[in-house]
């Protein structure tokens, strides 16, 4: 059949607001990713350190009720401290954040690289909406992968801990509750801001893996043979992105500062100041980046 | 229309054909006089009518640049309605006004204005329909599934993006392979796809950028067509492109790029008669060229006459119209055999030649 405008009708209606487009923006992103067989693999992968905790806490419920000695009870708490505690949902995060950069090490490419890649930009910013609604749509994409794969899953451990234990676990750590969302939050903006950012800047998924896989494991062992073998500063290990995360997102949980291990280590507001400037960097060159066009490379 | 012309410049600088304000609105393509020129006033077309709207498109000196290259240099123009091609070499800067047009870059000097909004803005955006050269997709989703998005883009509602994505993929003539991904498309079928997509807001301005590229013969008229009925339905296109014999059938009214600039604006034959330090080049074949060409020097329009073959001649002539009106009357009086007159560039391939041909 051919072109003709013959059932071409004018538009009378009203147009929302371009805010509403942030959501279909993020739903192609969440499309591209979740079409990938390698990213439920990688899934997958992640779902175990939950499911270690989950069936963990289950097996520990179903041991108190086994009346074994408290001894064994103790030590089967002690390893993962599946004790209810702001500790427990800690560790939770430490363990999977190692699978949370792997996907989006990977997903940051087909996220965002791809449309800087191949040219696909114009067909968003043509449209009515500005490029702020662009970049938030693409950072709710990658904030549903990062929440996935941490904030639900620990929501679930406390949720199910809850259950296991007593109702009134709900109402007397409901803090923790919301220190579970708080430090989802700060990974998601951290995250997010770092692979947008990224992603926009190299395109490619090599090296894009290459420049996170710098930022997330090389960084933390320079930071690591500075300050625990070379004697530095303990300032030193504030070039460790992992480790501000993981001191802030303690902050959130109610965790004391002194607690933390490995010591020394730096303060949480100094944590907190390295990881907003990081962000604010991070939103300065995308505000700068999101042009269509390079004709001069 | 095309009547505000420069000085030639013996110093080879770029002249450039603008077009004036206040006359020849209905085909679009007006642009302010540039600094310094000395208004030639063309008669007005007599169907033409003065719009008292806001312009649809304007661009107030604009220039952007890329580092140290220029994309746009001082370009003002501005679009109410018709059909207006735009043409140019390579880097001439078309692709950079088009996109400075919908939105995507912000120009360095100047502004440009969509209805009186800033083309950066939500606003001016609902009022463009862009298609662009390129054709990036996400390649595993079907066609119907990227109008639809692109209808969300746009303020759609759910039901209202799928009735129309529906609307548009019957218009375009793809209702039949919606379903498909756009992996399995042809370039023909993307570029049909793309269309729906700049048309799915029903925008009043469209920016086509090499739309007729990759489609087959039948479906360029098909295309031709519809861009004619958009037209007649009030909408104003901008349509680039190198195929210069296509854009000659669908509009009469071309603007013309070169280096960054609006070199000329108008329909091509008011263009032409503009350059008058460009001689227009006729091919003539006659029995006896030689005596043909001695009496061809002797007209005052004649630049120049060079031999080519035993049977041909080309001369090269200002004022086409009194040289024509003179060649008939020498032929006529000589009694000599005329067996072919051919205008060697009548077309839009020969004004961009002269337009941008020559200038190092």
């Amino acid at each position: 059949m051919g072109a003709s405008l013959l059932h071409y009708r004018p538009w009378r209606g009203r147009f929302r607001d371009p805010a509403w487009s942030v959501w279909p923006i993020a739903r192609v992103g969440l499309g591209v990713v979740l079409r990938r067989k390698l990213f439920w693999g990688l899934y997958a992968l992640a779902l175990l350190f939950f499911l270690m905790f989950f069936f963990g806490q289950y097996l520990l419920a179903y041991a108190d009720t086994m009346e074994l000695p408290p001894l064994i009870l103790r030590q089967a708490r002690g390893g993962l401290q599946l004790d209810g505690s702001g500790v427990m949902y800690r560790n939770f995060f430490r363990l999977q954040g190692s699978m949370v950069v792997v996907v989006l090490a990977l997903a940051g490419s087909m996220l965002m690289g791809n449309d800087f890649q191949f040219g696909s930009l114009p067909f968003y910013l043509a449209k009515p909406l500005t490029p702020r609604h662009y970049l938030v749509g693409k950072f709710l994409a990658v904030a549903v992968f990062v929440n996935l794969l941490t904030t639900v899953p620990a929501l679930a451990l406390f949720a199910q801990y809850g259950l296991l234990t007593s109702s009134d676990y709900f109402f007397e750590h409901a803090d923790l509750a919301a220190g579970i969302v708080a430090y989802g939050l700060v990974l998601t903006a951290c995250l997010s801001l770092l692979l947008l950012a990224m992603a926009g800047w190299l395109r490619r998924t090599i090296p894009l893996i290459m420049a996170w896989t710098t930022l997330f494991f090389f960084l933390r062992q320079l930071a690591f043979a500075l300050v625990y073998i070379l004697g530095y500063d303990a300032r030193w290990r504030l070039i460790d992105l992992w480790n501000d995360t993981y001191l802030v997102g303690n902050a959130c949980l109610g965790i004391e500062h002194g607690t933390v291990r490995p010591l020394p280590q730096p303060e949480t507001y100094e944590a907190a100041l390295v990881l907003g400037a990081v962000c604010l960097a991070c939103l300065t060159y995308l505000n700068l980046r999101i042009r269509a066009v390079e004709i001069v490379r | 229309m095309p009547d505000v012309l420069e000085p030639a410049d013996p110093r080879g600088r770029d002249r450039a054909l603008t077009a004036d304000d206040a006359a020849g609105q209905r085909h679009g393509g007006a642009a302010t006089p540039a600094e310094g020129s000395v208004p030639l006033a063309a008669p007005p077309r007599p169907d033409a009518a003065v719009s008292q709207q806001t312009p649809l498109l304007l661009f107030q000196h604009v220039s952007k640049w890329y580092g140290p290259v220029i994309g746009l240099n001082e370009v003002t123009l501005e679009l109410r309605d018709g059909i207006t091609g735009l043409v140019g070499a390579n880097g001439a800067g078309k692709s950079t006004l088009m996109r400075l047009a919908t939105g995507q870059l912000r120009p360095d000097l100047g502004s440009v204005r969509v209805r009186g909004h800033d083309a950066w803005s939500a606003q001016a955006k609902q009022l463009v329909g862009y298609c662009p050269d390129g054709d990036a997709f996400y390649e595993e989703m079907s066609g119907r599934q990227f109008i639809e998005t692109m209808g969300r883009l746009c303020g759609y509602s759910r039901a209202c993006a799928r009735r129309r994505a529906a609307e548009l993929l019957e218009l375009v003539g793809m209702a039949g392979r919606a379903e498909r991904r756009l992996r399995g498309y042809s370039k023909g079928m993307r570029q049909r796809v793309k269309l729906a997509a700049a048309l799915v807001h029903d925008p009043p301005l469209l920016i086509l950028d090499e739309p007729l590229s990759g489609i087959d013969p039948i479906g360029r008229q098909e295309f031709l067509t519809l861009f004619r009925g958009l037209a007649a339905r009030g909408k104003c296109l901008l349509v680039s492109s190198h195929e210069l014999d296509e854009l000659e059938k669908l509009t009469e009214h071309v603007a013309i790029m070169a280096r960054g600039r609006i070199a000329a604006v108008g329909t091509l034959a008011q263009i032409r008669d503009l350059l008058d330090d460009h001689p227009l080049s006729v091919l003539v074949a006659a029995d006896d060229p030689r005596e043909l060409a001695t009496a061809l020097l002797a007209l005052d329009d004649v630049v120049g006459v060079d031999l080519g073959d035993q049977e041909s001649l080309v001369v090269r002539a200002r004022n086409p119209r009194r040289f024509f009106r003179d060649f008939g009357r020498l032929v006529l009086e000589e009694d000599w055999e005329i067996r072919r007159l051919e205008p060697l560039d009548e077309s839009a391939h020969a004004i961009l030649g002269y337009l941008l041909g020559g200038r190092r």
